[in-house]
C-alpha cells in the first residue's frame, strides 16, 4: 500500500477555501428566497429559517463582504508569492489556462466517448479545475462588484458616470441575480460532482481539509506535476 | 335569578350608554342586517344594502349612528324628511356625484370628520379625476378603504390599506388593463415593483420594505412628474432619503417602473447575453458530468477485468 503523501494546498489556501465555502453557502441560501420570492409558501418558509427577510439581508451582506475580502486576500497572497519567487509559472503546474487545456478537453471528451484509450495527462490543475478556479474570478467580478453596488447603493452612485444612469441600476441588478444563479448551478453540478461524486472522491475528497494528496493519486490524476516533482526529488 | 341579573345589569348599562344613537342604528339594522339579496335602485343600479351588524359594530365607525353619514333620504325609498345639510357637504356631493350609486351624500360625509384628508384628496390626481373630470371610475374614499361600514384600522390585517394589502389595492386599478388603457398609464408598474428589490423584500415580509404609498404618498398622490409629487425629480432626494440617507441625484434615478425593452439596450442585451452564458455553461457542465459518469461506470464496471 502506498501511504506517502505530499502537501497540495497549504494552510493559508485551505483557510481561504473554507471561508469561501462558508460565505458562498450563506449568500446562496439567503439570496435564494429573494431571487424567487413567489414560490407559494416555500419562499416565506425558507426566509423564516434565516430569521426573516431583514435578518437574511444582513447575513447576505455580511457574508458577501467577507467573501470579497477573502477573494482580495487570495489575490494579494498569490501576487505576493509570484513576485517573491515562492511560486513559479510553469506549464505543468500553473493554474493559468494554456492552449494545452483546450486539447486536453477535446481529448477527454474523446475518452468519454471511447474514442481514445488513455485519459489526457493533466498537470497540477486539469482544465476542469482551472475552469472551476477562474469561475470564482468571474463571479467575484460580476456578482461581487454588482453586489457591493446593491448593498451600498448611495455610496456606489458617486462612482457612476452620469451617462450610465439610464441603464446601470437595471444592469447591475440583472448581473447580480443572473450570475448568482450561474454560480449556484456551477457549484451544484460541476464542483459537487468533481469533488464528491467521482468514484475515487466519494463521498468527498479530503484535500480541502488535510491539504495532502497521496503520491499514488498524484501520479494518476496529475502525471505532469508528478514528473516535475520527481525531477526535483520531492517525490519518489 | 341572580345569574340573570348579573347579565342584565351590564347589558342595560350598555344600552343606556349607547343611548339614542344605538337605538336609531338598531332600528335601521332590523331590516338592513337581514337584506342579504341585492336590490335594484330606481336608477337601475344593482346594489347591496346588507349590513353585517357585527362587522359594523366592530369597525372604527361602529360608534356612529346611521344618520351620521346617511343624512338625506330624499333620493331613496325611505322618504324621510330631509335634514338640513351642511353647505360644504352639498358642495362636495355635487363634485363627487359621478361616483354615487346609492346615497351620494353619505359618500362624501367622510369629509365632516376628516376635512384635512378631503383637502389633500381634492388636490390629488385621484380626486381631480372624479371631482373635475367627473369620471365614474377611479378611487374615492371607499374604493381604497373598503366598505364604509366595515372600515378597520390600517394596522389591521383586514384593512385594504394595510401595509400587506396596499399593493394589491392599488393594483386593482393599476394592473387593470382597461383602466390603464383609458388613462394611458403603464401596465407594468406593479409588475416592475414586484421584480424590484423593494417589491421582493415586501413579498418576503420585510418590515422596512417600501410599498406604493411610502414613495408616492396616498391621499395627496400626484402624477410622478408633477413637481408636488414626492417622486418628482425635485423631491426625490428627500423621499428616497427617508430610507437611503444621503441619497444623491445619481441614486434617485434608479427606480422607473419601466419594463426593460430595446429602447434601453444595455440592460436588455446584458440580460440576453448573461442568459446565453448561463445556459451554455449549464449545458457544457451537464454534458461534461453526464459523459464522465458514463465513462467512469464503463471503466469501473465493464473494463475491470482487463486490468
Amino acid at each position: 500500500m502506498e501511504k506517502r503523501e505530499i502537501e497540495r494546498f497549504n494552510i493559508i489556501e485551505r483557510l481561504q477555501h473554507v471561508i469561501l465555502l462558508c460565505t458562498f453557502l450563506l449568500v446562496a441560501f439567503t439570496g435564494w428566497a429573494l431571487k424567487y420570492p413567489d414560490v407559494g409558501e416555500y419562499s416565506s418558509w425558507w426566509i423564516k429559517i434565516w430569521g426573516g427577510a431583514k435578518k437574511a439581508g444582513i447575513i447576505h451582506r455580511v457574508a458577501g463582504v467577507i467573501m470579497v475580502l477573502d477573494f482580495i486576500w487570495h489575490a494579494l497572497y498569490m501576487a505576493y508569492r509570484l513576485l517573491t519567487g515562492k511560486i513559479k509559472i510553469r506549464a505543468a503546474t500553473t493554474v493559468i489556462p494554456l492552449p494545452k487545456d483546450v486539447i486536453d478537453a477535446i481529448q477527454n471528451f474523446l475518452y468519454f466517448f471511447g474514442l481514445r484509450k488513455e485519459k489526457p495527462r493533466f498537470g497540477r490543475f486539469s482544465y476542469a479545475q482551472k475552469f472551476d478556479y477562474w469561475a470564482v474570478f468571474w463571479g467575484m467580478g460580476i456578482i461581487g462588484l454588482s453586489g457591493l453596488c446593491l448593498a451600498f447603493p448611495v455610496q456606489a452612485s458617486y462612482f457612476f458616470p452620469s451617462w450610465s444612469l439610464n441603464w446601470i441600476w437595471e444592469t447591475i441588478a440583472i448581473m447580480h441575480s443572473d450570475e448568482a444563479l450561474l454560480a449556484i448551478v456551477f457549484i451544484l453540478i460541476f464542483h459537487f460532482y468533481n469533488e464528491h461524486l467521482k468514484f475515487h472522491n466519494f463521498p468527498m475528497s479530503m484535500v480541502w481539509i488535510t491539504g495532502r494528496i497521496s503520491v499514488e493519486t498524484l501520479k494518476e490524476e496529475h502525471p505532469l506535476e508528478y514528473e516535475v516533482l520527481k525531477k526535483e526529488g520531492k517525490v519518489e | 335569578m341572580e345569574k340573570r341579573l348579573g347579565f342584565l345589569v351590564p347589558f342595560l348599562l350598555l344600552i343606556f350608554l349607547s343611548g339614542i344613537s344605538y337605538a336609531q342604528t338598531y332600528t335601521c339594522l332590523v331590516c338592513h342586517s337581514a337584506m342579504k339579496q341585492k336590490i335594484k335602485t330606481e336608477a337601475g343600479e344593482v346594489v347591496n344594502l346588507w349590513i353585517d351588524e357585527e362587522r359594523f359594530m366592530n369597525s372604527v365607525h361602529g360608534f356612529a349612528s346611521c344618520d351620521t353619514c346617511h343624512k338625506l333620504f330624499s333620493e331613496n325609498p325611505h322618504q324621510r324628511p330631509a335634514k338640513t345639510m351642511p353647505p360644504n357637504l352639498g358642495e362636495a356631493f355635487q363634485k363627487i356625484r359621478s361616483k354615487a350609486k346609492v346615497d351620494g351624500v353619505a359618500l362624501v360625509a367622510c369629509i365632516e370628520c376628516h376635512p384635512e384628508v378631503y383637502r389633500e384628496y381634492s388636490e390629488s390626481i385621484h380626486g381631480k379625476n372624479i371631482m373635475d373630470k367627473k369620471m365614474s371610475d377611479g378611487p374615492s374614499c371607499v374604493d381604497c378603504h373598503g366598505s364604509p361600514h366595515y372600515i378597520v384600522s390600517r394596522n389591521s390585517k383586514d384593512s385594504p390599506v394595510n401595509k400587506w394589502n396596499i399593493v394589491n389595492t392599488c393594483g386593482n386599478c393599476h394592473e387593470n388593463e382597461a383602466i390603464a388603457k383609458k388613462y394611458g398609464y403603464g401596465l407594468h408598474i406593479v409588475e416592475k415593483y414586484n421584480e424590484s428589490f423593494h417589491g421582493k423584500k415586501y413579498r418576503l415580509g420585510h418590515e422596512n420594505a417600501p410599498t406604493c404609498v411610502d414613495c408616492h404618498s396616498y391621499h395627496k398622490v400626484k402624477k410622478w412628474d408633477d413637481p408636488q409629487s414626492p417622486v418628482s425629480m425635485v423631491n426625490r432626494k428627500v423621499t428616497c432619503g427617508k430610507c437611503h440617507k444621503g441619497a444623491t441625484d445619481k441614486f434617485v434615478v434608479a427606480i422607473t417602473h419601466k419594463p426593460i425593452g430595446k429602447d434601453n439596450p444595455v440592460p436588455y442585451y446584458a440580460e440576453k447575453a448573461l442568459m446565453i452564458l448561463t445556459i451554455s455553461v449549464f449545458a457544457f457542465i451537464t454534458v461534461h458530468v453526464v459523459l464522465e459518469i458514463y465513462s467512469e461506470i464503463r471503466d469501473k464496471v465493464f473494463r475491470k477485468k482487463e486490468e
